[in-house]
């Protein structure tokens, strides 16, 4: 089953690991598959319209390229959705919203806002076009950060403890179940080739993979590619260039340390995500820092279509 | 008089954690005596400090040659909440029906902002407790972080006095505390968002704050007070990734915004340029291999390529900083950061609390 047949994927990870472009590749290779795709970006972020030089328009799906649109969800955009469609009334809704106690009162939700946000998500997926036909074929999350994309999966579980019964209870267990159903929803999860980035990617995969939830893959960003000799060949030769104290030869002797030190991170990193976790490993090249052009964003989806096409 | 604090924030990734822990090094080493606190869940300070596990109470770092001294702690929220219910309710049973009430049991550690509120209060109790000169808090990943900063705020806004005479009123027949007007869609609302049941045990956890309302709204302003003195500064750390650059903008607005005292930058693991003598392939070649000396040559067409993009990165940072701010940029030491000799290493690139007026 590729990847792209799940409903729902939700790329989560470290901060400043590439999470917005890895959901824009990927949003990418489901459009060229012919698949309607929608990437979701969280808490009124706007990143990926940019990417595609197309002006964002909040809750409101934007068009970026044929077959791929974009949508930013706020919670309490999302709560009104839930509510009025719950109680039909949009002037009851406004009445009830509009009274000064609500704000700090959903405030004392916990996981409220995380799970309306999943909520949306969920509508958004299962939402049919009227010849019935779903009017998104892959939904693609660009989730919170690490420690705060934990809370958002683990909201829908939290809200009912909380709750233990009811109508919102039947909502959220709803939620619930397709998030954690590996068929129905993916996790991508994004690193980048360091020590303690990786250490949180580990534990991240373990937090999801005690709530049961099923990483699809992994895909590692800043890798440097370069042609450096081999470790062995370094280390026969390296104290000969080191022993020149304050030296041009010394200085190039320890530039040349730095960069297999940092080969040797690199592949540590990809050995301990390949080892430790049981998903598809992908390596991205360091992206310059500029706004990519949509050839590159179209070269990052294919070297993740054809990472994928390996496994 | 309290303690002077540095607040680190800024995004995930860039080293903040490592960052404090060398500003708190390199300081106790000049003689203060500092105390370096972690809010972030993930246990990295104490990987970084080679202490096993960082507890609630502060731990010494041991290290020689130094004159001060430096401890670290990491935040315990349950604790620290239960602190302070202690210390406000009116008698121990008021106490005890608060933290025995299933709300308070569910929402106490999970609530959004109690963490960074109870994050606030130990930077106040740590500052204001005489045995430190200088507090440094090490922030959780990004924009998580500005919870941090408003958490107070937020706290006081959900038991605002709106809302405490809303739960003060007498229960209805339906059983929950309510309402004013138009209280019965609110009811209804409420209702089908997370359950009757839920919001009467959130009504009664309310009502059984109530008594220990003034006593959480006189602190909270004395921590924001506290953190928007002259005593305490905020550092963005930062790395010359865009994305990163991204993040440290974000709070540089969020800290205007709030009136808060901006430090300056720390930017680390930034790639300094290298320029080869002419004649370096000759003399490599005397030493090592052909092939290896040529690869070595071509070293800094790529070494620069980066070090470019982290000065032009460097350089947008400033730019869309306030004019004159200051900035410290640390050097990449080409290697993981893991033990305290390389957090005082790294310290030398670091400003003393001396450098931040």
């Amino acid at each position: 089953m590729s990847l792209l047949d799940k409903r729902i994927l939700i790329v989560t990870g470290k901060g400043g690991t590439g999470k917005t472009t890895v959901a824009a590749a990927l949003g990418l290779w489901a459009a060229r598959s012919g698949r309607k795709t929608l990437i979701v970006e969280c808490n009124g972020t706007q990143h990926v319209a940019p990417l595609f030089r197309q002006p964002a328009k909040g809750y409101t799906p934007t068009i970026l390229h044929p077959n791929l649109s974009s949508m930013t969800i706020t919670a309490e955009e999302a709560i009104e959705d839930y509510v009025i469609k719950q109680i039909k009334v949009r002037k009851l809704y406004q009445l009830v919203f509009r009274n000064r106690v609500m704000g700090p009162f959903m405030d004392a939700v916990p996981g409220l806002h995380d799970a309306v946000h999943l909520g949306k998500v969920f509508d958004l997926s299962e939402d049919d076009m009227t010849d019935g036909k779903p009017t998104w074929d892959l939904v693609i999350v660009d989730a919170p950060a690490t420690g705060h994309g934990l809370h958002m999966l683990a909201a829908p579980q939290s809200l009912m403890e909380l709750t233990r019964a009811g109508p919102v209870y039947e909502g959220v267990k709803l939620v619930h179940d397709v998030i954690s159903n590996p068929d129905k929803t993916a996790l991508v999860l994004t690193s980048i080739p360091e020590e303690l980035p990786v250490n949180e990617t580990l534990e991240l995969a373990n937090h999801l993979h005690e709530a049961d939830h099923e990483i699809a893959t992994v895909v590692l960003n800043e890798m440097i590619h370069t042609e450096l000799p081999s470790a062995e060949e370094w280390n026969t030769h390296k104290a000969s260039l080191l022993s020149h104290a304050d030296t041009p030869v010394q200085q190039a002797g320890q530039l040349m340390e730095r960069w297999m030190s940092r080969k040797a991170r690199q592949k540590d990193a990809e050995r301990r995500l390949k080892t430790l976790i049981t998903a598809p490993l992908i390596s991205l090249p360091l992206l310059p820092d500029r706004a990519l052009s949509f050839s590159e964003l179209q070269q990052l989806s294919h070297l993740l279509e054809g990472g994928l096409a390996k496994t | 008089m309290s303690a002077r604090i540095i607040i680190c924030c800024g995004s995930g990734g860039v080293g903040k954690t490592t960052t404090s822990a060398a500003l708190a090094l390199s300081n106790a080493i000049n003689g203060l005596r500092v105390v370096v606190l972690t809010i972030d869940p993930a246990k990295r300070l104490a990987d970084s400090l080679g202490i096993e596990v960082l507890g609630g109470a502060p731990q010494e770092i041991p290290m020689a040659d130094i004159s001060g001294s430096c401890d670290a702690v990491m935040l315990d929220v349950e604790e620290t909440f239960e602190g302070l219910i202690h210390k406000f309710s009116t008698s121990p049973e008021s106490a005890k029906r608060i933290l025995e009430n299933r709300y308070f049991q569910f929402a106490s550690t999970r609530l959004g902002g109690v963490h960074e509120y109870m994050a606030a209060e130990k930077v106040r109790e740590l500052a204001t407790c005489g045995a430190y000169d200088l507090v440094v808090v090490d922030t959780p990943p990004s924009r998580n972080a500005l919870d941090f900063l408003r958490a107070p705020d937020r706290v006081a806004g959900l038991m605002d006095g709106a809302v405490m005479r809303w739960m003060a009123m007498p229960a209805t027949r339906s059983g929950w505390r309510a309402l004013e007007l138009g209280s019965e869609a609110v009811a209804k609302v409420l209702g089908l968002l997370v359950g009757k049941e839920t919001i009467g045990e959130i009504a009664q956890f309310f009502d059984l704050f109530r008594d220990l309302w003034d006593g959480f709204h006189q602190r909270s302003i004395e921590v924001q007070t506290l953190l928007a003195s002259s005593r305490t500064t905020f550092l963005l750390v930062s790395s010359p990734a865009p994305s990163a650059r991204r993040e440290a903008l974000y709070f540089l607005d969020k800290l205007s915004e709030m009136k808060l005292p901006f430090g300056g930058f720390l930017i680390n693991r930034a790639e300094a340029e290298v320029v080869w003598k002419p004649n370096l392939q000759e003399q490599l070649a005397g030493i090592v291999p052909t092939d290896l000396a040529s690869s070595i040559v071509a070293l800094p067409s790529i070494q620069n390529q980066l070090a470019h993009q982290h000065q032009r990165s460097i350089d947008a940072l400033l730019a869309a900083g306030p004019s004159r701010a200051k900035h410290w940029v640390i050097p990449d030491l080409g290697r993981p950061v893991n033990t305290l000799d390389d957090l005082v290493q790294l310290g030398a690139s670091i400003p003393q609390i001396e450098e931040l007026h």
